[in-house]
């Protein structure tokens, strides 16, 4: 055998887990059918989208807040171009990084398509349809998603797009429609709402981010409806044409009604869809399950050596899931037993006021019948967010109404991104409300919304409301 | 408190045991769950628990017998006092939390403040460990006095639960691990009805749960849970020195170095393991805990070699008889059956009645005294994915061939499926096994204890034998017979195996009794 283990996919999940199978003693490879590695997330997804909402932020902040600041400045103008270029200059960096930690832990990068002959042995078609095969003990796949498209309207990747594209626009667009209020959907909206153009957002369902805690979707509703953005929430799209000049949606609420909207483009970002095109999966015998490929509880498939991780299997589809699952799988390989805690892995959305979660929502205890209670605190009161003006935002923090055990922790606000990871390390030790009031905060800082929001949970008693 | 440590009843046929080791001295600080002393009975060794966190009073000396129940010593309940001794910083802000927290507590009216610790009962003797299968209730859950709350597993049978108060159920261990008898399961926060609390015990029961047990107590730290699964260590089995009884990675490093008497050496090749995983020339080794079963075959294996006297005798049979008799009759057999005629029942019946003739073949040792069955309760080893059963066939000296043949397959489906109870698996008083499914040729089996022996059939093999003079070619297999010499003579053992061989070989004296 060539390898002991090949990775196919170098993604976050991918080559996390090539490098972990490296420094496990392990000889490894990993496949990749881009040029660069890093995959959706370092190329087309997480890392472009947070440069471009970087910049679109300083753009937002000079145009909007330095006045207030005492920063007098000729009227700001968006260089679209140049945020593309800096964002692609960013992506390179980290890709280039990727390649340089394949070389240092001495794991072989194999460019093209992999695809199973057997359980034990990959055939790689490269760009110029050049074949070569490699033989491994074991198989890790991490090929991820991509876009879905919509049934009746595919990607024509003119005026009919998805991230990838919106990610490549350079010439300034008036209006955009976006399909789609997830997290996806509202990161690029901002984007673009924030440089000026007129972004309309179709939701089918009746409130933003579905999926996280209720109060979190209405914030980012409000604070999104402050950058101009245009909303149709619990509208169905039913027809979507590129005309050659402009988009033409229709869609149509719960009563019928319907409404016909017009945009430079439309960007589809109603989901994505685990990919696993030419992998040759019925080589060895591997069915998928609606799209994705089942695996037991240690993310082996049903073959014997063939282990699949990230969004291509059941989960939430976030780069930081498909790590830790790289991880766990390299690790049992080598005889260990990680533990992956499924419902302590967090989730952002990079709007700015930013949204982090983890854990129950509200919904989801409501449901469950647990007794919580639940303890919250605004921006507003909050020293720090008003000395920089950041003052839209609040923590909610669910707790056991018996035990006090943080159940879950919602952010809408600056910075909620990084805060959240004390949520999760103060979950994972099963910590009470009560433990993290008890912990200093540093003041002034934006965690103290954390902390008093405890306070509000253990006993109703914060300090500062 | 003083609270008294008795015996406990540690398997149904033990009613004393001796004091073999003090682990702790009279006065030491014991923590809950710590192990203070090694009791002996005449089946196993077992370790004490302490029943809460206090100082020592200890009663019945080492070396002494003391029957089932009595208190052989006492654990004075110091109330956090060596916590504060040894860390006197926490103390305050112990007591600032406690009053800090009174309203939280008053506020949830459902506690009574006293928890149930619910430990793993005594379920059969030789039993040492079980393994919970599965939780039926959730943590958090509201349960009720008796309620099934889990399934638990021991080496012998699934059993289940039942709740042990009425109250918030908190669970200890979680589902897959592995619990000695007497560890912690989970506890129950006893409520009484809703009825609300009286004010001055609020912060009584604030109290306890901040010195003993809450929700989070054994809950092991990521890297913690880690490293006690590499282990095979339950997180029940380890006590938790973080805050609120939290296991730290530091706990579970540890956890194994108190269960190993050479710590040292086994830490450093379980991180070489780690960190150089030898699969390149495939001189890869795997460690994996032994499971209850297995432990419980290796120790009673071990115990048969050591306190029986042992041996074996050996004899032949020539199957075509019995195989004559067979196919002629197999196909009306299933129909009027719908059991199929294999030679289990050939074997049961022929042992049954050379039981009969030699009963210290079908005796036991029991103390002083010869045990003599007039019964034959034949236990049949049955090979399951989970390792060996011995399933028991009562009275089968009564049982008719198919009635034999039914019995076999009831109880080697039900090893197969884990479902054998203890009740069928105990008691036998005589051991059939079956090398010869796997292809032996000849092996010495061992004896199931407390029985004095057991037969050994082995594969069926076309051998040249004599007969009348001439070499014919006949299906032959070898029979052994590993006997107890304590109780039974070369003589009987001898003429036992003889029998057998003459009625297998002339099945016609079955059914004459010659």
């Amino acid at each position: 055998m060539d390898y002991n283990v090949t990775v196919i996919g170098s993604g976050p999940g991918g080559y996390v887990a090539a490098i972990r199978c490296a420094q496990l003693g392990f000889k490894t490879a990993i496949i990749e059918k881009y040029d660069t590695l890093g995959g959706t997330c370092l190329n087309v997804g997480c890392i472009p989208s947070k440069a471009m909402l970087d910049s679109t932020e300083h753009f937002h902040n000079a145009l909007h807040n330095f006045k207030e600041h005492g920063i007098d400045i000729n009227e700001p103008k968006a260089n679209l171009p140049q945020m593309i270029k800096r964002k692609v200059g960013v992506v390179k960096a980290n890709v280039d990084g990727i390649a340089f930690l394949m070389k240092k832990n001495k794991i072989d990068v194999h460019t093209g398509v992999g695809s199973f002959v057997d359980k034990n042995t990959i055939k790689i078609t490269g760009k110029d349809g050049k074949e070569k095969t490699i033989t491994t003990e074991k198989v890790i796949i991490a090929t991820g998603s991509k876009p879905t498209p919509l049934p009746f309207a595919p990607f024509d990747k003119k005026r009919i797009i998805s991230s990838t594209e919106a990610l490549e626009i350079t010439e300034m667009p008036k209006t955009m429609i976006i399909i789609g209020g997830g997290v996806i959907g509202m990161e690029l909206g901002s984007v673009y709402a924030r440089i000026g153009v007129k972004v309309t957002v179709v939701e089918f369902l009746d409130s933003l981010i579905a999926t996280m805690d209720g109060t979190m979707g209405k914030e980012l509703l409000k604070s999104a409806k402050k950058l101009g953005m245009e909303f149709y929430l619990g509208h169905k799209v039913t027809g979507l044409q590129n005309t050659g000049k402009e988009v033409v949606l229709k869609a149509e609420d719960k009563s019928g009604k319907t409404i016909e909207l017009k945009g430079d483009y439309c960007m589809v970002s109603i989901g994505r869809r685990p990919y696993t095109d030419g992998l040759g999966l019925d080589k060895v015998g591997i069915e998928l399950d609606r799209g994705r490929i089942p695996v037991d509880d240690h993310l082996k498939t049903k073959v014997d050596n063939i282990y699949a991780i990230g969004d291509v299997v059941s989960g939430a589809m976030l780069a930081h899931k498909a790590e830790e699952e790289g991880t766990l799988v390299a690790e049992q390989m080598a005889g260990q037993k990680p533990h992956i805690n499924y419902l302590l892995i967090p989730g952002v959305v990079y709007t700015w006021p930013e949204v982090a979660s983890v854990g129950y929502t509200e919904e989801q205890l409501k449901t469950d019948n647990r007794a919580y209670k639940v303890g919250s605190f605004p921006y507003k009161a909050l020293g720090r967010a008003r000395a920089s003006m950041d003052v839209d935002g609040l923590v909610k923090v669910l707790a056991d109404k018996n035990t006090d055990e943080i159940l879950g922790v919602h952010i809408f606000g600056a910075r909620a991104a990084d805060m959240i990871a004390a949520a999760v390390t103060a979950m994972e030790f099963r910590a009470s409300a009560e433990d993290v009031s008890r912990m200093s905060h540093a003041h002034p800082t934006y965690m103290e919304a954390v902390r008093e929001a405890c306070l509000a949970a253990t006993a109703n008693r914060p300090i500062h409301l | 408190m003083a609270q008294q440590v008795k015996v406990p009843a540690v398997g149904e046929s033990i009613t004393e045991v001796t004091i073999a080791n003090w682990l702790k001295k009279d006065g030491d600080f014991v923590k809950q769950d710590e192990v203070i002393a090694e009791l002996e009975s005449d089946k196993a060794t077992f370790e004490l628990p302490a029943p809460q966190a206090g100082i020592l009073k200890i009663i019945k000396k080492a070396g002494e017998v003391v029957p089932i129940g009595t208190a052989i010593c006492e654990v004075q309940d110091s109330a956090g006092a060596p916590a504060a001794k040894s860390e006197p910083a926490k103390s305050e802000p112990a007591k600032s939390e406690a009053k800090a927290a009174a309203p939280t507590t008053a506020a949830a009216p459902k506690a009574t403040g006293g928890v149930k610790e619910m430990k793993v009962p005594a379920v059969g003797e030789s039993i040492t460990e079980v393994t919970i299968s599965t939780w039926l209730k959730k943590d958090g859950d509201f349960v009720n006095l008796d309620d099934i709350i889990a399934e638990v597993e021991s080496d012998k049978a699934t059993f289940e639960l039942p709740a042990e108060a009425t109250g918030i159920l908190r669970i200890v261990a979680k589902e897959k691990t592995t619990l000695p008898i007497g560890g912690l399961i989970c506890r129950i926060e006893i409520a009484e009805g809703a009825a609300a609390p009286a004010k001055t015990s609020a912060p009584a029961a604030k109290t306890e749960t901040s010195t003993s047990a809450n929700y989070a107590s054994g809950h092991p730290s990521p890297a913690a849970a880690k490293i006690l699964d590499e282990k095979g260590i339950s997180s029940g089995a380890v006590s938790g020195s973080g805050v609120g009884g939290r296991i730290t990675k530091e706990d579970a490093v540890n956890a194994e170095a108190k269960k190993e008497s050479k710590p040292a050496t086994q830490q450093s090749t379980a991180s070489a393991q780690a960190a150089v995983p030898a699969i390149a020339g495939g001189r890869n080794i795997r460690r994996e805990k032994m499971t209850s079963l297995r432990k419980t075959i290796a120790k009673r294996l071990v115990a048969v070699k050591n306190e029986t006297a042992m041996l074996t005798t050996f004899n032949e049979v020539d199957m075509k008889p019995v195989m004559d008799l067979r196919s002629k009759y197999k196909d009306q057999f299933k129909e009027k059956y719908g059991v199929g005629l294999g030679f289990m029942s050939f074997f049961t019946k022929a042992v049954c009645a050379a039981l009969k003739e030699f009963p210290a073949v079908n005796a036991s040792i029991d103390g002083d005294e010869i045990v003599y069955h007039d019964y034959c309760d034949v236990s049949i080893a049955v090979s399951t994915p989970r390792g060996l059963v011995v399933p028991v066939i009562r009275n089968a000296e009564l049982l008719t061939m198919n009635q034999v043949e039914a019995e076999v397959i009831r109880l080697a489906t039900r090893g197969r499926d884990g479902k054998l109870s203890i009740d069928e698996m105990t008691g036998g008083t005589f051991s059939i096994t079956n090398g010869g499914v796997f292809g032996s040729m000849m092996s010495t089996p061992i004896i199931n204890p407390p029985q004095a022996a057991i037969l050994g059939m082995h594969n069926i093999v076309e051998r040249p034998v004599v007969v009348g003079g001439q070499v014919v070619v006949r299906p032959m297999m070898y029979l052994a017979l590993s006997y107890d010499h304590r109780i039974i003579d070369g003589r009987e053992s001898v003429s036992f195996l003889v029998r057998v061989k003459q009625m297998l070989e002339d099945p016609g004296r079955l059914i004459l009794g010659v």
